[in-house]
C-alpha cells in the first residue's frame, strides 16, 4: 500500500505534456481513419483502445498532480490576470492561436478539480466503451471508420474540458458535435439514420449560433469593464488594487478577453449594486461606449448567459432543442452510451459549472436555467412513459436526468450537479451498454414489448442492468440516490433573490420527476428482464455477450455503487459542519462563486447536510414510483390482457408516444416555412425579379431600342440630307429666338 | 541589390506569360507536352510566389517588393507594382491554385487543349497583375484583361449553355467596370492640377487626404456646403464616384442583388473556370473595396456603409436560403459563395481590426474551401455528367475516399472550429459585433452559421448518404492518384490554416490597421491625422536611367517634363 502510494506520488504529469492527452486519441483517429483498412481489424482495435488507455493514464497522472495524495504536494499555478495564484490547478499555454486588433486566443490548457474529474470520466468510461465496441462492432464492415470517429470524439471532448478559454472550448464543443454527426449517421445507407445525424448537427448549430453571440457579448463586456473599471473594483479581487488592475490588463494582453481566468477576475471585480460600488463598476452601471452603449453590465451579462443557455440546450438536449437526442439513438449503441449519455451531452452542465462565477451574478439567468431544466426533465420523463424502444426510453431518461443537472446548476448547487454528472455517466453508460448487450443477444431487438424474461439467459447483463436501474431510480445506498438527493436538497435551501418562490416550486417538481423516473425505469427493467419471454421475440433464446462486453458492465455497475462515497459528509467543512466529499473536492473550483454569493447581492447558497427525514422522503418517492410500475406491469396489465384499453387512455398514450408532437410542430413552424420562403425567394426574387426583369429586361430594352432605331438607318443619302437640313434649320431658328430675346 | 530584390514580383507576374509563349510555340496536337509545360510553369510560379510571400516582412513598410519604371509619362502613368499584406496573401492564393487547376483539368479538357492552357496562363498573369498594380490605370488594364480569358474559359470549354453564361458574365462585369473607368478618369482630373496629374495610387490617395479630412471635419460640425476647392468637389461628387467604384466591385464580389451572373457562370464553367472564378476572381471585388473604393472615399463610405452592410447581410442570409432551394449541386456551391462573400464584405464594412482581418482571412479560406468543392464536384461531373442532386444518392459506399475528402471540405465550408473557415468567420462576426454598425447586423449575419450547416449537410446527405438509388452510380470509380494528389493540398491547407492561422494573419494585420485608420478618416468628426495615413512608395526613377542610357535629347525633341 505504502509502495503504491509512493508510485502514485511520483506520477505527476508535467504541465507542458498536457497536449498529449488530446493528441493521443487524435493520432489514433488519424491512423484508424486513414490506414484502418490496411491495418486490419485487430490492429485497429489495438490502436483505438491503446490511445484512449494512454490518455486515461495521462489523465490519472494529471489528476494526481492537481489532487495529490499528500496535501503538502498540492500544486498551484500562476494566474495571468491576478496576483493571487490558482490553487489546486495547473495548466500550460502553448502560445497564440490567433490574434488581431485587441483580440487574442491562446492554445491554453488547464486542469483543475473540475476538469480533472471529467478527464477521468471521459477517458475511463471512454476506454470501457472502446473495449465494449470491439465486441459489439465485430461484425461490422466499417469498423475502422467507427473507431476513427470514436477516437476523434474522445479527442474533441478532451479539448472541451481542458480548454482554458471560451473559444478553444468551442473547438471541442463543435468537434464533439461533428463526431456525433458522423457516428449517428454511421450506418448512412439507411436514410433515416443519416437524416438523424444531420438533425443533430443542425439543432446543435442553433445552439452554437447562440454560443457565438454570447461569446461576442462577453468580449464586449470585458472590454467595457476594462475601460470603465477602477481600483474600487479591484479591491474585491484581492491584493493591492492598483497592482491587481495592472495585472488584469496584462492578462488581457497576454491571454485575451475570453480566458476563464480573466472572466473569473471580472466576475470577482463586479460589484452587485451601485451603492456598494463606491464609484467602481457595478451590475447596474450603464456601459459608456461602443455598440452596447447605455445598457447595464448586469443586463448584458444576463442576456449573454441566456444565450449560453440556448447553446447549452443544443448540446445538452434541453428544451426547446432536445429533439435531436432521441433520434440520435440511430447510432450504434456504444455511441449512445459514450456520447449521448456519459460525456458530450453533459457539456452544458460543464460549461455552467466552469462559469459558475458569472452565473451567480445573475439570478434571472439562474432561475431560467433551473426552469428550463425542470420543464425538460418533466417533459422527457412523461414521454419516456410511453416509449417501447429500449434505447428511446433511455434517451428520454438521459434528457430528463440532464434536466435535473440543469436544475441543480440553475439553483446554484454546482458540486451536486457535477457529482450527478459523474454518477449518471456511470449508471447511464451501464444501462446503455446493458441495452446494447440485450440487443446483441436478441438479434437487434429493441422493442421491450417483444423481449421479456431475458434475466435467465443473460445473467451478467441482467444483474448489472438491475444495479444501474436501482442507481438511477435512487434506491439507498446507490450513488444515484445521493447525487440526486443532494441536488434536490440544494434546490430547496438555496435562494435566488427576487425568485424566492423558485426554491420550493422546483423542489417539489423535482420530487415528482424522481417518482416518474422510478416508474419508467422500473417499467423498462420489468418488461425486458422479468416475466416470460415474449412470443414475438425474434429468436427463441437470447445468448450472453462475451467478456469484452460484460467486463465494462461490471466495472460501470461497481462504479455506480461506489461513487456514493463522494456524496457522504466525511470532510470537515465551514463552521464545523461536515461537508460531502465532492463539495469539499470541488471547493477550489467554485470558490469564486461562493465568494460572490456571500456578498449577499444575488443568491444565497446553503451548505447544510440533508437530514434523515429528507433521505426518507426521497426514498419513499422513489419506492412509490417503482412500486406503481411493478403493480401496473406485473399485475394490472397482465390481468387485463386481451381487454381493450379505454378510449381516453389510448389517446393519451398516442399523444405521449408521439412525443407530444413537438417534432411535428417544429416541422410545421420552422422547417417548412424556411424551405418555402427559400423556394419562393428563389423563384420570385432571384429568377423573376432580378434575373428576368432587371438583367434580361435591360438586355431586352437595349435590343428593342436598337431594332427600333434600325429603321432610321435607311442608307438613303437624300433622307440623311433632309434630316440634316431640318436639324440645321431648327438650330438656326432656336438661335434666332435666343438672340431676339 | 540582386536581380530578385527588384524583380521578384515581376517574375511572379510574368512567368506564366513566358510559359504561355512557350506553349504557344508547341504544336497543338502535343497535348501531353502542353499540359506538362503549363504545369511546370505554374509550379515554378508557385515557387517564386511562395518566395515572395516569405520575403514579405510583416513589420516592414506598407508596400514591399516594389518595382517602378517610367511608362506613358505623358499621361502621368508609370509602371508601378508592389504588394501589401492583403495583396501578397491573395497572390499566394492565386499561385497556389495555379498548378492544381492544371492538374484538375487533365482529363476534363479534351478539345482545344492548347488554347485552354494558353488562356489559363494568361489569366494567371493578369490576375496577379491586378493584385500587385500600384498604378490605377495599370490596375484597370489588368482588371479588364481578366475578363477575356475567363470569358473564353466559360464560353468555349463550358457546359451546354455556355454561350449565354459567358456573355452574361462578360456584359454584367463590363457594365460595372466601365462606370469605374469613368470614375477613375474623374478622379485623375479632380485629384491634381494640370501638369501634375498622375494615375499613381499613392499620389492620388495622398492628394485626396487633405480634402477627405476637411470633409470629415465639417461633417462633424454639420456644415459642409461652404467647402471649396478639391474638398468641395469631393464632397459633392465623392458619393457618386464611390458608387461607381462600388458598383464595379460589388458586381465582382458579387453582392446582392447584382449576383445573378455568378450561378450561371459557375454552373457552365469547366472545373478550372469555377475554381479560378471562386478562388481568386471574386476576391478581386473585395480587394477593390479594400484597396481603392474605401480609402479613396472614406466619407462616402461612412455615408453608404449602413446600406452596403445591409446588402452584405442580405447576401449572407439570402445566399444561404437560395442554397436550400437548389437542385443543381454547382448552383448550390455558387450560392454558398454569395453567402461567404457576404461575410467578407461585412467584415470589411465593419471597419474594425478584427472584422477586416477576418474578412481578408475569409477571402483566403473561401478560395481554399470553395475552390476545393468545385474541384471535387468536377471529378464527379466528369464521371457522371450530371449536376442534379437527385441523380446521386448513397455514393459514399462506392467512393469512400472521395466522400471523406468532400466531408472534410464541407466541414471547412461550414466553419467547424479547427478548420480554416472558423477563424475567418469568427473574426468577421466578432468584428461586426464590435463595430458601430449595430448588433442587429451581427446577429443576422450569425444566422448564416445555422443555415450554412443546413444546406451543406443537406447536399452531402442527398449526394452521399442513403441507399444507392441509381444503378449508374454503382460503377463509379474512386479518386485516382492524380485526383487525390490534387485534393490533398487543399485538405492539408484546411487544417494548417485552421490550426496555425497566425503566420498568415501576421502578414494581414499591418494592412488591416492601415486600412481601418484610412477608412476611419471619413468618420464624421474624425481625429485621424492626415500624416498618419499618407502612403509612401518608391519614387519614379530618374528619367533616362531606366529607358535611355544616353544623354537627353536637345532641341524640339527635348524632354519637356
Amino acid at each position: 500500500m505504502e509502495a503504491l502510494k509512493q508510485v502514485l506520488l511520483q506520477l505527476r504529469l508535467d504541465p507542458a505534456a498536457l497536449w498529449l492527452i488530446i493528441a493521443l486519441p487524435l493520432v489514433g483517429a488519424f491512423i484508424c481513419g486513414v490506414f484502418g483498412r490496411m491495418l486490419g481489424r485487430a490492429n485497429v482495435y489495438l490502436i483505438a483502445c491503446a490511445t484512449v488507455a494512454g490518455s486515461f493514464l495521462l489523465s490519472v497522472s494529471a489528476f494526481l498532480a492537481v489532487s495529490p495524495l499528500e496535501s503538502s504536494q498540492a500544486v498551484s499555478m500562476e494566474n495571468a490576470f491576478s496576483t493571487s495564484a490558482i490553487r489546486y490547478a495547473f495548466g500550460y499555454d502553448y502560445g497564440t492561436w490567433f490574434s488581431t486588433g485587441t483580440f487574442r486566443v491562446n492554445f491554453g490548457l488547464l486542469v483543475d478539480h473540475l476538469s480533472g474529474t471529467l478527464l477521468l470520466v471521459i477517458t475511463g468510461v471512454g476506454f470501457l466503451i472502446h473495449l465494449y465496441s470491439t465486441s459489439y462492432m465485430s461484425h461490422d464492415e466499417g469498423y475502422w471508420r467507427y473507431f476513427a470517429y470514436l477516437n476523434l470524439f474522445v479527442a474533441a471532448m478532451l479539448s472541451l474540458v481542458l480548454a482554458d478559454n471560451l473559444v478553444l472550448l468551442f473547438v471541442g464543443w463543435e468537434g464533439v458535435g461533428m463526431a456525433s454527426y458522423l457516428l449517428i449517421g454511421f450506418w448512412y445507407s439507411d436514410t433515416a439514420k443519416a437524416w438523424a445525424g444531420r438533425k443533430a448537427f443542425v439543432t446543435n448549430r442553433i445552439g452554437d449560433f447562440a454560443f457565438l453571440i454570447a461569446t461576442f457579448l462577453i468580449v464586449l463586456l470585458v472590454s467595457a469593464f476594462n475601460s470603465q473599471s477602477n481600483t474600487a473594483n479591484f479591491t474585491l479581487v484581492g491584493g493591492n488594487p492598483e497592482t491587481a488592475q495592472v495585472r488584469y490588463r496584462e492578462g488581457l494582453q497576454m491571454k485575451g478577453p475570453v480566458a476563464f481566468q480573466g472572466l473569473e477576475v471580472f466576475a470577482n471585480g463586479m460589484h452587485g449594486t451601485a451603492e456598494k460600488a463606491q464609484g467602481g463598476v457595478s451590475l447596474e452601471t450603464p456601459i459608456a461606449e461602443g455598440p452596447l452603449k447605455d445598457r447595464t453590465f448586469g443586463g448584458v451579462l444576463t442576456v449573454a448567459l441566456l444565450l449560453f443557455l440556448l447553446g447549452a440546450a443544443g448540446k445538452s438536449a434541453q428544451f426547446p432543442l432536445y429533439v435531436w437526442l432521441p433520434d440520435a439513438m440511430a447510432g450504434p449503441t456504444p455511441v449512445s452510451a459514450l456520447i449521448h449519455a456519459a460525456t458530450m451531452v453533459t457539456a452544458g452542465v460543464y460549461l455552467f459549472s466552469r462559469m459558475s462565477y458569472l452565473l451567480v451574478l445573475s439570478p434571472t439567468a439562474m432561475v431560467t436555467v433551473a426552469i428550463i431544466g425542470t420543464i425538460t426533465s418533466l417533459l422527457a420523463a412523461l414521454i419516456a412513459f410511453a416509449q417501447d424502444d429500449i434505447k428511446k426510453v433511455l434517451a428520454y431518461s438521459t434528457v430528463s436526468q440532464l434536466g435535473i443537472m440543469f436544475m441543480g446548476v440553475g439553483m446554484g448547487i454546482f458540486w451536486a450537479a457535477v457529482l450527478h454528472l459523474v454518477t449518471h455517466a456511470f449508471f447511464k453508460a451501464c444501462l446503455f451498454l446493458g441495452a446494447g448487450s440485450v440487443m446483441h443477444g436478441n438479434a437487434d431487438e429493441t422493442d421491450i414489448k417483444k423481449l421479456g424474461g431475458v434475466r435467465h439467459e443473460m445473467k451478467q447483463t441482467w444483474f448489472t442492468f438491475m444495479v444501474a436501474t436501482l442507481a438511477i431510480t435512487g434506491i439507498v445506498p446507490l450513488s444515484g440516490f445521493f447525487s440526486k438527493d443532494a441536488i434536490f436538497h440544494g434546490i430547496h435551501h438555496n435562494h435566488l433573490h427576487g425568485y424566492e418562490w423558485a426554491s420550493g416550486a422546483i423542489y417539489y417538481m423535482g420530487l415528482l420527476i424522481a417518482a416518474c423516473t422510478a416508474f419508467y425505469m422500473s417499467r423498462v427493467y420489468l418488461l425486458t428482464f422479468e416475466g416470460k419471454r415474449s412470443p414475438e421475440a425474434k429468436i427463441p433464446h437470447a445468448h450472453e455477450s462475451d467478456w469484452r462486453m460484460t467486463a465494462p458492465l461490471w466495472v460501470l455497475a461497481t462504479l455506480s455503487v461506489v461513487a456514493l462515497f463522494y456524496a457522504l459528509p466525511l470532510m470537515p467543512g465551514r463552521g464545523g459542519v461536515m461537508q460531502p466529499v465532492m463539495e469539499n473536492f470541488l471547493g477550489p473550483v467554485f470558490s469564486s462563486a461562493e465568494r460572490i454569493a456571500s456578498r449577499g447581492g444575488q443568491v444565497a447558497l446553503d451548505h447544510s447536510i440533508p437530514s434523515l427525514f429528507d433521505y426518507l422522503k426521497a426514498w419513499v418517492v422513489a419506492l412509490t414510483g417503482g412500486a406503481a410500475a411493478a403493480f401496473m406491469y406485473l399485475k394490472f396489465f397482465p390481468a387485463r390482457a386481451g381487454q381493450p384499453a379505454p378510449a381516453f387512455a389510448r389517446s393519451v398514450r398516442r399523444f405521449t408516444q408521439n412525443k407530444f408532437y413537438v417534432d411535428e410542430a417544429y416541422e410545421f413552424l420552422v422547417i417548412r416555412p424556411v424551405k418555402n420562403v427559400s423556394a419562393i425567394l428563389y423563384k420570385l426574387v432571384d429568377t423573376l425579379l432580378i434575373d428576368t426583369v432587371a438583367v434580361r429586361g435591360t438586355a431586352w430594352v437595349t435590343t428593342r431600342v436598337g431594332s427600333a432605331l434600325r429603321y432610321v438607318q435607311t442608307g438613303d443619302a437624300q433622307a440623311y440630307a433632309a434630316v440634316m437640313a431640318l436639324a440645321l434649320l431648327g438650330g438656326a431658328v432656336y438661335a434666332l429666338i435666343q438672340v431676339l430675346k | 541589390m540582386s536581380f530578385f530584390d527588384t524583380h521578384l514580383l515581376n517574375l511572379v507576374v510574368y512567368l506564366p506569360l513566358l510559359f504561355a509563349a512557350l506553349v504557344w510555340m508547341l504544336p497543338g496536337a502535343e497535348r501531353g507536352q502542353i499540359r506538362t509545360v503549363t504545369f511546370i510553369g505554374m509550379l515554378v510560379d508557385l515557387v517564386f510566389g511562395v518566395w515572395a510571400y516569405l520575403r514579405f516582412e510583416p513589420g516592414g513598410p506598407e508596400f514591399q517588393l516594389e518595382y517602378r519604371t517610367r511608362w506613358l509619362e505623358q499621361l502621368g502613368v508609370s509602371y508601378h507594382i508592389g504588394a501589401d499584406g492583403l495583396a501578397i496573401s491573395l497572390l499566394l492564393l492565386t499561385v497556389f491554385l495555379g498548378p492544381l487547376v492544371v492538374m484538375a483539368s487533365q482529363t476534363y479538357i479534351t478539345e482545344r487543349v492548347k488554347e485552354f492552357h494558353l488562356s489559363l496562363l494568361v489569366l494567371q498573369t493578369v490576375m496577379l497583375g491586378a493584385l500587385v498594380s500600384l498604378d490605377v490605370l495599370l490596375f484597370y488594364i489588368f482588371w479588364e484583361a481578366m475578363l477575356i480569358p475567363m470569358y473564353l474559359l466559360v464560353g468555349v470549354w463550358g457546359a451546354e449553355d455556355r454561350q449565354m453564361a459567358a456573355v452574361k458574365f462578360f456584359l454584367y462585369t463590363l457594365a460595372g467596370s466601365l462606370l469605374m473607368l469613368v470614375a477613375i478618369v474623374a478622379l485623375y482630373f479632380i485629384s491634381s492640377t494640370p501638369g501634375n496629374r498622375s494615375f499613381d495610387y499613392a499620389t492620388i490617395y495622398n492628394s485626396l487626404v487633405a480634402a477627405n479630412s476637411q470633409i470629415s471635419t465639417c461633417m462633424g460640425t454639420g456644415d459642409c456646403e461652404r467647402l471649396t476647392g478639391m474638398a468641395g468637389i469631393l464632397y459633392r461628387w465623392g458619393p457618386w464616384l464611390f458608387a461607381a467604384f462600388a458598383l464595379a466591385f460589388a458586381i465582382k464580389v458579387p453582392m446582392w442583388p447584382v449576383h445573378t451572373w455568378l450561378p450561371d457562370a459557375h454552373v457552365q464553367a469547366p472545373v478550372a473556370g469555377s475554381m479560378i472564378l471562386a478562388g481568386v476572381m471574386l476576391k478581386m471585388g473585395t480587394f477593390g473595396f479594400w484597396r481603392y473604393a474605401i480609402p479613396f472615399f472614406p466619407s462616402a463610405t461612412h455615408q453608404l456603409r449602413p446600406f452596403l452592410a445591409t446588402l452584405a447581410v442580405i447576401g449572407i442570409v439570402y445566399g444561404a436560403l437560395m442554397c436550400l432551394a437548389q437542385r443543381d449541386i454547382k448552383k448550390l456551391i455558387a450560392y454558398s459563395s454569395v453567402s461567404h462573400l457576404g461575410y467578407c464584405m461585412l467584415g470589411i464594412l465593419a471597419l474594425t481590426a478584427e472584422g477586416a482581418t477576418g474578412s481578408a482571412y475569409q477571402m483566403l479560406n473561401h478560395g481554399v474551401s470553395t475552390g476545393a468543392l468545385f474541384l471535387l464536384f468536377g471529378f464527379l461531373y466528369e464521371r457522371r455528367h450530371t449536376r442534379l442532386m437527385s441523380d446521386y444518392g448513397g455514393i459514399a459506399k462506392v467512393v469512400p475516399v472521395y466522400t471523406a475528402s468532400f466531408l472534410i471540405i464541407t466541414f471547412s465550408s461550414v466553419a467547424v472550429p479547427g478548420t480554416n473557415g472558423f477563424v475567418g468567420e469568427f473574426l468577421v462576426l466578432l468584428g461586426t459585433f464590435k463595430s458601430s454598425l449595430g448588433l442587429a447586423f451581427g446577429v443576422l449575419a450569425t444566422l448564416g452559421v445555422i443555415l450554412g450547416a443546413a444546406y451543406m449537410l443537406w447536399m452531402v446527405q442527398k449526394v452521399f448518404f442513403g441507399p444507392l438509388t441509381h444503378r449508374e452510380n454503382q460503377g463509379l470509380s474512386d479518386l485516382s492518384l492524380r485526383e487525390f494528389a490534387t485534393v490533398l493540398p487543399f485538405l492539408i491547407l484546411v487544417l494548417v490554416m485552421g490550426l496555425m492561422p497566425q503566420p498568415f494573419l501576421d502578414r494581414i494585420n499591418p494592412s488591416t490597421e492601415r486600412f481601418v485608420t484610412r477608412a476611419n478618416l471619413g468618420a464624421p468628426g474624425s481625429r485621424v491625422q492626415a500624416s498618419d495615413v499618407r502612403i509612401s512608395v518608391m519614387g519614379l526613377p530618374p528619367a533616362g536611367l531606366a529607358a535611355v542610357p544616353h544623354s537627353p535629347t536637345t532641341g524640339p525633341l527635348a524632354d519637356r517634363r
